[in-house]
Formats: C-alpha cells, sequence, structure tokens
C-alpha cells in the first residue's frame, strides 16, 4: 500500500477524529481519500460501546451525578465510535459553544447538549443555533432562563451574536438588546425549581432531575424589534435565518472550522481555503457538511503544510492515544482518571475556562501540561499489554520474518504508530538507544517479554517526540 | 393508596418510598444501590454499589419499612478481605450469612447479619468453580447457592461455604444460553430464574440446570436487559426490566399480568431534607414532577431522568413474606414498596 496514501489518511483521521489505527487506515486507503471523506460526512450507526454495558458497570455513568462521568462516558465514545467526524464535529462545537458544569450541577443535560450536537452538527447552521437557543443547558449557563419579556437579560443574545455565529464588531449594542428580546420566554420546565438546584450542589432527596426546553409565550415579548436593519415581530427563530445569511457568520464558522480542522496559524493558502468554505457555506444553504468537505477536499489540506499544522488537544491527545492502544475498549474501572487527565492537561470536559471556552493551538504547551501529555501518551503506547500496542507487535513481526535491526524496530514502530515523521536528530537518538538491545528476535516471543517490551519503549520515546503531540 | 394497575385477579398497590442520596458519609441513605435483601426479622439490607470516586460509600446499609436508619458495615473499598470494588448482588443463606458478589474482585464476601465479617470464596477464572464476573446470587432450599457467572455465560452452583457443586448454561442466545446473566433467584420448588441480562429474556432452570422456558422480547411482558427476577409463593415472576425503566409481572406461565412505572413519593428522609432546605422545596411544591417531554427524550431512560417518581434504574427486585414488593432504583438511591392486593 502507497506510503503516501496511508499519511494522507492518517492526516485526514488525525483532524476528523482521533487517529486510527494501521488496520484502519489500511481500510480507509482501500476505500479511496474522497469516499472516506463522504464516510466521515455522512455519519452512520456508529457501533460504539453500548450504553446498556457502560450503564450497568459504570452506575455513574447511567446516573451522571458526578462531572467525571460525564468526561469518561464521552471518552468511551470517542475512542468505540465507527463515526469519529461525528464524535470530533461534537467536540468542536462543545469548545465554540463552550457550556460548563461549574453553574449547572447538571451533567445529564451536558451530554444531553453533546448528543444534539451529534445530531445537527454536520447540517445547516440555523436548526444548530436554534437547538442551541433551546438547549437546557445553555439557557441555564448564559442565563436565558433570567431573561423576561419586559425584563431582558443580554447574555445569551450578545453571545450568540459575538461568540457563536457573527463574531465583535459586525452588530450594535441596540442589536443585542434586540437580540435578548427575541428570546425572551425560551426557558426550560420547571425553570424556578431547576434554577435553585442549578444554584448549588447538594445531594437532593433523589438526585439529579434532568433538563428539557419549555417555551412560555406569555412570557416572550413578541413586540416589533429592529435587529441587523430588518424590522419585524421577531422571535428567536427569526434572529437566527437573520444571523445565518450574514457573511460575517460565513466567515466566522469557516475560521474556527478551518482552525479547529485545518491549521493552528491562517497563513495565505489558508486564507484562500477558508474563502472556499465560505463559498460552499452559501453555495449549500449553509451546511457545515459542505464547508468541511470543501476544506477536506482541499489542495491544501491534502498538502504538507497542513500537516502537523495543528497542536493536539488534550482531548485529542487522550483519545487519540488510548485509541492507539486499544485499552478502555470495554467498561474498565479507572476510565473516570482518564477523563481527569485531559483536565490536567488543560481541557477537562464539560470544563471550559469561560464562555469563550478553550485558546488553542501553542497555548495548549505549558511546561506543566507538557509533562502530563508525554507521560500520559508515553504510557498508553508502552503498555505491552494493551491489545493496540499488541497489534503494533503482532504487525511488526511480520516484517523481515520477524528478525529486525535497530533501524527496522525504528522506522517500524514510527510507521505503524502514525506515520511519525520525527526530525532526523530525533530519528538517530532513537536509534542510537535502540542498538543498545541490537537485534529484535521477535519470533515465538513470550506476551509481554523482554522483546516485546523492547518495542513499547520505542513506542514509548516515539510518543514523547514533538511531533506526537502534534495533529 | 393508588392502584397502580389492575387486571383480572392480580394488582399491586404503592405503598411508600424509603431512601435518600448518600454523598458518601456514613448514615442514611443510599449510593447507587445495586441489590437489596431482608432478613427474617424483617431488616432490609440494601447494598451500595456507588462508584470509584465516592469509594467510601460502597458498604451494606441496614434500614426498615418504617424508615429508621440501623447500621451499615463492610471492610471499605478494595481487594483486601471483605472488602468490595464492583459489589454486585447479595443473598442470604439458611444460615442468615450474607453473600455479596464483586464483579471486579471476582468473588463472594460473606457477612453474618450484625454486619461481622466472615470470610470469602471464589478464584477467578473459567474452570469447574471458577468464576468470571460474579452478578446475581441466590440459595435453594438445600442452602446451595447459584451464581451468575457473567462473563462465563453460566450459572453455577456452591455449598453455602463456596464448594463447586455443579454449573449449567454456557454463552450464547439459544435457549438455555446466556449473556451476561445478571439477577438470579430461586422458587419454592427450586427451580433456578436468570435475568439474562443481554438476550433480554428471563429463563427458567430445574434445580440441575435443565431448561425449562424462557420469556422475553419487547412489548408488554417482554423485557429490554433485565437485571434481576423474583418469584412469589404462586409462582408469579417479578422482573427489574432495568433497560425499560419498568418492571413486569408475570404469571407462573409467562403472562403478562402488570407493569410498574413507578410513582415515588417524597421519603421520611426526603421530607427531613426539605424541611431544612426550605427554597427548594417553596419551588418544589409548584412544580410538576411528571412533565411532558420532546421526542428527543422520549426514551424511558431520559424520561426517568427527568421524572423523579418513575423508576430510574429500578435494577433489583425482592419479596418479603408479606406480600410486599421492593423496586430498588439505583439512580434514585431509593426503593419503593408496593403490595399484593
Amino acid at each position: 500500500m502507497n506510503n503516501e496514501d496511508i499519511a494522507l489518511a492518517a492526516h485526514l483521521l488525525r483532524r476528523a477524529g482521533f487517529g486510527a489505527t494501521r488496520d484502519e487506515l489500511e481500510a480507509y486507503v482501500s476505500k479511496g481519500y474522497e469516499a472516506t471523506v463522504e464516510d466521515l460526512l455522512h455519519p452512520g450507526d456508529p457501533g460504539a460501546m453500548p450504553d446498556d454495558l457502560i450503564r450497568r458497570y459504570h452506575v455513574d455513568q447511567s446516573e451522571m451525578r458526578i462531572l467525571d462521568s460525564a468526561g469518561a462516558y464521552w471518552i468511551y465514545r470517542m475512542i468505540t465510535t465507527k463515526n469519529p467526524l461525528e464524535e470530533k464535529i461534537a467536540l468542536f462545537w462543545h469548545g465554540l459553544f463552550a457550556t460548563g458544569y461549574s453553574k449547572l450541577n447538571q451533567a445529564r443535560s451536558l451530554l444531553n447538549q453533546i448528543d444534539m450536537f451529534r445530531r445537527l452538527g454536520l447540517g445547516p447552521l440555523p436548526p444548530l443555533l436554534v437547538e442551541l437557543s433551546k438547549d437546557p443547558a445553555m439557557i441555564v449557563w448564559l442565563d436565558n432562563i433570567e431573561n423576561h419579556n419586559g425584563a431582558i437579560n443580554e447574555n445569551y443574545g450578545r453571545e450568540l451574536l459575538e461568540l457563536f455565529s457573527m463574531g465583535i464588531g459586525h452588530y450594535t449594542e441596540e442589536d443585542i438588546k434586540e437580540c435578548a428580546r427575541a428570546f425572551t420566554g425560551w426557558t426550560l420546565g420547571n425553570a424556578e425549581y431547576m434554577s435553585v438546584r442549578a444554584q448549588k450542589d447538594s445531594i437532593w432527596p433523589y438526585g439529579r432531575i434532568a433538563w428539557h426546553f419549555e417555551y412560555r409565550p406569555q412570557d416572550h415579548d413578541d413586540g416589533e424589534k429592529t435587529f441587523l436593519g430588518r424590522t419585524g415581530r421577531f422571535n428567536g427563530e427569526d434572529i437566527i435565518d437573520i444571523v445565518a445569511v450574514d457573511e460575517a457568520t460565513a466567515r466566522f464558522i469557516s475560521t474556527r472550522l478551518f482552525q479547529f480542522f485545518g491549521a493552528d496559524e491562517i497563513d495565505d493558502e489558508g486564507r484562500d481555503a477558508i474563502d472556499s468554505m465560505v463559498g460552499a457555506y452559501f453555495d449549500s444553504g449553509h451546511e457545515i457538511r459542505s464547508v468541511l468537505r470543501t476544506l477536506f477536499l482541499s489542495e491544501y489540506f491534502r498538502s504538507e503544510r497542513a500537516r502537523f499544522a495543528r497542536v493536539k488537544g488534550p482531548v485529542e491527545l487522550v483519545a487519540g492515544g488510548i485509541k492507539m492502544a486499544g485499552s478502555y475498549s470495554k467498561p474498565t474501572l479507572g476510565i473516570e482518571k482518564v477523563a481527569k487527565q485531559a483536565f490536567y492537561m488543560g481541557q477537562g470536559l464539560f470544563q471550559p475556562p469561560s464562555v469563550e471556552g478553550w485558546h488553542e493551538g501553542a497555548e495548549w504547551i505549558d511546561s506543566g501540561a507538557l509533562v502530563e501529555r508525554v507521560n500520559f501518551v508515553a504510557g498508553e503506547l508502552a503498555n505491552v499489554g494493551s491489545p493496540g500496542v499488541h497489534r503494533i507487535i503482532e504487525r511488526l513481526s511480520q516484517l523481515n520474518g520477524g528478525s529486525l535491526t535497530p533501524e527496522e524496530l525504528v522506522d517500524g514502530c514510527l510507521d505503524l504508530a502514525g506515520p511519525v515523521p520525527i526530525s532526523e536528530s530525533a530519528r538517530k537518538a532513537l536509534l542510537e538507544y535502540a542498538a543498545r538491545g541490537g537485534d529484535l528476535d521477535l519470533r515465538d516471543t513470550r506476551p509481554g517479554g523482554e522483546a516485546e517490551q523492547r518495542v513499547g519503549e520505542i513506542l514509548r520515546l516515539i510518543a514523547s517526540s514533538r511531533e506526537y503531540q502534534l495533529a | 393508596m393508588v392502584a397502580t394497575k389492575v387486571t383480572a385477579q392480580f394488582a399491586l398497590d404503592y405503598v411508600k418510598t424509603v431512601g435518600i442520596t448518600n454523598n458518601g458519609a456514613s448514615g442514611r441513605g443510599f449510593a447507587n444501590p445495586y441489590d437489596i435483601a431482608i432478613s427474617r426479622d424483617g431488616r432490609i439490607f440494601v447494598l451500595n454499589r456507588c462508584d470509584p470516586s465516592r469509594a467510601e460509600a460502597v458498604r451494606i446499609s441496614v434500614c426498615n419499612l418504617e424508615e429508621e436508619h440501623l447500621a451499615e458495615f463492610s471492610n471499605g473499598y478494595g481487594s483486601g478481605d471483605g472488602q468490595f470494588i464492583w459489589p454486585v448482588a447479595m443473598a442470604f443463606d439458611g444460615d442468615e450469612r450474607l453473600h455479596i458478589t464483586d464483579e471486579y474482585n471476582h468473588r463472594v464476601c460473606v457477612y453474618d447479619s450484625s454486619g461481622e465479617y466472615l470470610f470469602m470464596w471464589g478464584a477467578h477464572g473459567a474452570g469447574d468453580g471458577e468464576i468470571d464476573g460474579p452478578a446475581g446470587i441466590a440459595f435453594d432450599s438445600q442452602n446451595n447457592a447459584y451464581v451468575a457467572d457473567q462473563n462465563n455465560g453460566r450459572v453455577q452452583k456452591f455449598t453455602s461455604e463456596g464448594d463447586f457443586i455443579g454449573s449449567f448454561g454456557e454463552p450464547g442466545s439459544d435457549t438455555g444460553r446466556l449473556n451476561l446473566p445478571w439477577g438470579v433467584t430461586v422458587d419454592s420448588d427450586d427451580n433456578v430464574y436468570v435475568a439474562d441480562w443481554r438476550n433480554d429474556r428471563i429463563q427458567k432452570f430445574t434445580p440441575d440446570g435443565v431448561f425449562v422456558a424462557a420469556f422475553g422480547g419487547s412489548g408488554d411482558g417482554q423485557f429490554y436487559r433485565p437485571s434481576q427476577v423474583a418469584i412469589d409463593g404462586d409462582g408469579r415472576i417479578y422482573v427489574a426490566d432495568w433497560g425499560n425503566e419498568r418492571v413486569q409481572v408475570l404469571d407462573s406461565d409467562g403472562k403478562f399480568l402488570t407493569k410498574l412505572r413507578g410513582q415515588a413519593t417524597v421519603s421520611a428522609w426526603a421530607e427531613e431534607f426539605l424541611a431544612s432546605n426550605p427554597d427548594e422545596k417553596t419551588e418544589r411544591d409548584r412544580s410538576n414532577l411528571t412533565p411532558a417531554l420532546p421526542p428527543h427524550l422520549s426514551t424511558p431512560y431520559h424520561v426517568s431522568s427527568q421524572t423523579e417518581p418513575y423508576f430510574w434504574g429500578p435494577v433489583a427486585v425482592t419479596l418479603d413474606g408479606h406480600g410486599r414488593l421492593y423496586v430498588l432504583e439505583s439512580n434514585r438511591h431509593r426503593f419503593q414498596v408496593y403490595l399484593k392486593r
């Protein structure tokens, strides 16, 4: 199989998913690049770890009373789904529409929001924004529960325009007020009771009560409004229809998608790619799927310049590491700690630092986070008892009849763990390390024995490389 | 009392709810309870499964129907003597010793009914007498234990000291085969009923493990991931239809009799909690606790997650000698009591 095809598929799956094993990459290459992109853009049955299994063994992932359980549940989905882009686009929207547990004390409703991102995240933008505006977690998070007819709370209206669609500078303070008026009456069932419960993390008689949307017409300001130069008795859906057709929205969303799926930094070619994405947004009737298709099929995305042009976010790094290692592929004690690892690296699921979400790119890396990142993935890939690592060993053992020179060992591991194109100096260091053990004989190895451990050590060092931290 | 469902000759009346969330500190209340057993003197033993982040709450709570918290015991969280990591189920033997399974430690811990740790039995594996993920447990009239050996897809029979006697079943979906079995119970003739969890059915076997009948599927009288089963003196089959968030009752031939969705009220412990949290009580009293929900939240799980009176995680059912049915809910930290009319 062509190495460049494998490398391109690996690049695509690092962006549109959480990486892929070599067996998966070979299947994608057999299918062809364009067909793979279409498959990713049209998720079918996720085939992920079934909810019933998760709930049977992890009692709090059934109840969702603890934040870490929600994160753990989502990580199970990320590492076992057959629809990686469905989870990745949900992670993108979670970063953009960042909603946090701290103000809610309600993890089930946060996961319901993620479900909504799965359902609508690749479709047209207007229905997504309408459902976001009806999302109970968002309604509490940005205070629309306090947005009443005659006594508006501007918070959601402001962030809908500034952070979720148009970006700052494309509307006035008066537009914000009118936007907020249009969303009055958009609240949740038993709003007053749920508001009391959200305000303090208490035991409550029988645990949490999850939330659902409720529209209260008597609390909706049905009067005339003027928004972005248009006048009418606008309700929330009308506001979103106006916002969605604005050039600013197309460019804002396309740019954020580019930075999440394309590259951290935007150069001239990147700007051209974003222009094409904006065009696709309008040509398709504001559909995110079409915008992403345009990116993934672009010359820019397929070129060398886009590869490893992003720093892996902590969740990408954690999910990618355990997916490659094949650990946690069935309900496993300790998955909650995995979710916490991403938090220690700076990205706790459902714990955005603010409504602005996380600052991505190079800001993911500081000295403390880097140690956590390296230790986690190195530990995962060095565990030769994990099925994914064992599969790498199995494939290595098929090279040269299972007898490998140090160079073959290093290059084989670099290939199967990515491919990971590390610098020549890093490769030289790896070769020196591998040479200390001499040739490696993987024929008839004892599971977990010395020969397998040597592979694990090389994989550990690869996971520690600068390049492995990049997507 | 409210009549929940009436058929020609059988009905269950709601009696009361007992429980409150316990966050790990000692005392009354439950933490994701997974099984319930009643001693001869009427004390109610509740197994708190909990999760690793609240490991101190993994223990057995003891209360009574009058909602008095009587005791709690365990040797703590872990793999040491008498400790638990993922406890699943428990049953009293003929000497009123409580045998508690642990599907992570692959063993059974035995305590007396005063909470004194006695001994452990079971070894991890797939051979005769070895167990892989023990789940449900029940004792027959000869004081022998049947254990759902879930990952080996079989039921094994042991003495009450843990000595292997025999086994039946193998992994699969054909009749007589088992897929991650969970609850086990024994009727007055020592027939064995198994909640064949991932085959969505209850299977009945003779004491020697010969297949007798299977009940299940979807719809009334049919199940989704049943977790526990109980049999009354007339042979009626009470099923914790966990995946459908309900309880169903069949007659001894498997004919559907009734189903329960739950109608919890505020327990005495919850009343006390609300009395000291008047801000919540005020708004709670004004709320609709059984709201209509949008279509995307219409699965039983989602409905239960936001309908507090309904069962949510009805993981275990048991009967006492007075015609009462106890339904234990892991996600609501309580049990609801019903009485045969």
